[in-house]
């Protein structure tokens, strides 16, 4: 049957709160006017009334329908806009679009998750729907990396897994400042610290796409495979519906393929980390 | 499938009458060709029959260049589009297979398709770049038009497709069915004349599968060859009639203005990081060829290139695709 609802039309939601996560990165918290649900990992087009719109990963749970957390970094026309909106006004929202991450398939598994800058911002929402299952998981491992301290984003998230049952959570940073006593150097440097089943384990990748590119390469030396690795992808999703083609990255369309893809189903596309 | 058949002059009254509860486009020659035209009374005379594919491709009756997509979809009178040539009747597959999609359908496409009457016209000759026989797409329709047309000997013939091309001839006063095999026989003839010209003057072009294979192995040499030529002005996927992509512009009110936009300008895929797979002209240049003959088809039933041959017309760089294609063989 043919869904005749309009797929262009967004849905209003009310900006409820802005919480500061670091000086580049906000998070906003939405009242969506009807009832919004999503499965971790999928995405939305968040919308500024007559200014445009740009695709994210929601960062809260997708056990919540009533509210929706949406972490943005200031990094283009329409972000920098968001950032500048105040509680109270309406944005809107298109979605959820894509495929997001496989939770079922990561039942009996220890899980490393590999974080970097505002890609904790997916990897939160997929937190939040793993300590929902941890009965069903054997371990989950958080290895998160941003460029100094005042970078890192959901600060009391860390000590919130640590003492949570199943939950380990390492931090580390490209550059030190006064004050942090923590792990300097790239995210992959954490990698020699955890302890992690291979055979038994799945790892997720979600960050800048330099990171991407070399935590995979590390991942795949530790031993993983490619079918055991995934990756959350970030193209240009304009549409988010499979057709407008501005993140077509191969034969994938990335808004309905993705944005989480095996490492095995991208090996041969060319530029995956461009 | 049958024919019916009427005479010249009783079918151009039908027209003038239907124009009543339709609206119609069709052919019209100028100096450069033949293009589509609105039909007014005065206008159904000049109709051009038969002739290879009019300047413009089918795709713009279906995907404005520029529209409002937050606002009810809205057409006057149901429309017929007469006189499509086949590779454009082809052409619609992969636009369907798109925008017709289960999950996301477009209101708005599946709208003009639904109020949309397709005739097509059978081409009697070729043009210059024509090569539609190349990727298997007969020069004539016989199946996802409504029904065909062919002007012969001061009578029409309609080779009648689908259930509302039959509707539409009920509309038609005066036709018969057509009895004499001999008038069928003639037009199998004309097909078979036009396959001949289409055949002899792409002689060596390899065929769709082929293409992909030899555009999937190319290396850069032959992309930076022929995007030396290119400006990046999107003429060819403008003009193409499977080209579909799209920029969202946003308007107050959440109002949403779906606007063509294509692979060939500069930033198409650039993100808010600064990353950009197509930043260089010659990635970019690919990425037609790669979209077309090589990811599309893992993708989608429907040919993603017809062999229109406008994108060759259109280019002010006159860049050649089957040059290319020759030149990988």
């Amino acid at each position: 049957m043919v869904n005749d609802k309009n797929i262009y039309k967004p849905l209003r939601a009310k900006l409820k709160e802005v919480i500061d996560e670091s000086p580049l990165i906000k998070t906003f918290i939405l009242i969506p006017e009807k009832e919004f649900s999503f499965k971790t990992g999928q995405f939305i087009e968040l919308c500024v009334d007559g200014i445009g719109e740009a695709p994210f990963t929601p960062s809260s749970s997708p056990l919540v329908t009533e509210k929706l957390e949406v972490t943005v970094m200031k990094t283009g026309y329409v972000t920098e806009y968001m950032h500048s909106l105040k509680p109270g006004v309406f944005m809107g929202i298109r979605g959820p679009y894509g495929r997001g991450y496989p939770v079922e398939k990561f039942y009996g598994k220890e899980v490393l998750i590999l974080g970097g800058g505002c890609g904790l911002a997916p990897i939160r929402s997929l937190l939040y729907a793993l300590e929902g299952i941890k009965d069903k998981l054997k371990k989950v491992i958080l290895c998160y990396g941003s460029k100094t301290p005042s970078d890192c984003i959901y600060k009391p998230l860390f000590n919130r897994l640590n003492s949570t049952e199943k939950f380990e959570a390492y931090r580390t940073v490209d550059k030190a400042e006064e004050g942090w006593d923590g792990s300097v150097g790239v995210v992959t440097t954490l990698l020699n610290r955890i302890q992690v089943e291979i055979k038994n384990s799945v790892a997720v990748v979600c960050g800048p796409p330099v990171m991407m590119k070399f935590g995979t390469i590390r991942l795949l030396e530790m031993g993983y495979t490619d079918d055991q690795i995934y990756l959350s992808m970030e193209k240009n999703m304009s549409c988010g519906l499979g057709k407008c083609g501005h993140c077509m990255m191969g034969e994938f369309f990335v808004c309905k393929d993705g944005p989480v893809f095996t490492y095995n189903e991208l090996k041969n596309t060319p530029d995956i980390w461009k | 499938m049958y024919y019916l058949s009427i005479s010249k002059e009783e079918w151009d009254i039908a027209l003038e009458q239907l124009l009543l509860s339709y609206t119609i486009f069709a052919p019209v020659e100028n100096e450069f060709g033949q293009d589509y035209e609105l039909m007014g009374l005065k206008d159904i005379s000049r109709i051009s029959y038969n002739k290879p594919k009019p300047a413009t491709s089918l795709k713009s009756f279906f995907l404005p260049v520029k529209e409002n997509v937050t606002i009810q979809p809205q057409i006057d009178k149901p429309r017929i589009i007469l006189g499509v040539p086949n590779c454009d009747i082809q052409g619609l597959g992969i636009l369907d297979e798109i925008y017709l999609d289960k999950d996301f359908n477009d209101l708005y496409y599946s709208y003009r398709r639904d109020n949309t009457i397709l005739i097509a016209s059978d081409c009697f000759g070729i043009l210059r770049h024509c090569h539609c026989l190349s990727y298997n797409i007969r020069p004539y329709s016989v199946e996802k038009a409504d029904m065909a047309v062919i002007q012969r000997d001061g009578m029409i013939i309609l080779r009648v497709i689908s259930a509302r091309g039959e509707e539409l001839t009920k509309k038609i006063p005066h036709v018969q069915p057509l009895t004499d095999g001999t008038i069928i026989s003639a037009i199998d003839s004309e097909h078979k004349k036009t396959e001949d010209l289409l055949s002899s003057s792409n002689k060596g072009l390899p065929d769709y599968p082929g293409t992909g294979s030899l555009v999937k192995k190319a290396n850069d040499e032959i992309w930076n060859k022929y995007a030396s030529h290119c400006v990046s002005c999107g003429a060819c996927t403008t003009i193409c009639p499977t080209c579909t992509c799209f920029l969202l512009i946003d308007k107050p009110g959440f109002e949403k203005v779906k606007q063509l936009d294509t692979c060939q300008y500069p930033g198409f895929e650039r993100v808010a990081g600064g990353e950009d797979a197509l930043f260089e002209l010659h990635n970019r240049f690919r990425n037609r060829y790669m979209c077309k003959y090589v990811w599309k088809p893992g993708k989608f039933k429907s040919l993603a290139c017809t062999g229109c041959g406008r994108c060759i017309e259109a280019c002010i760089g006159k860049i050649n695709k089957n040059e290319l294609f020759m030149e990988l063989v």
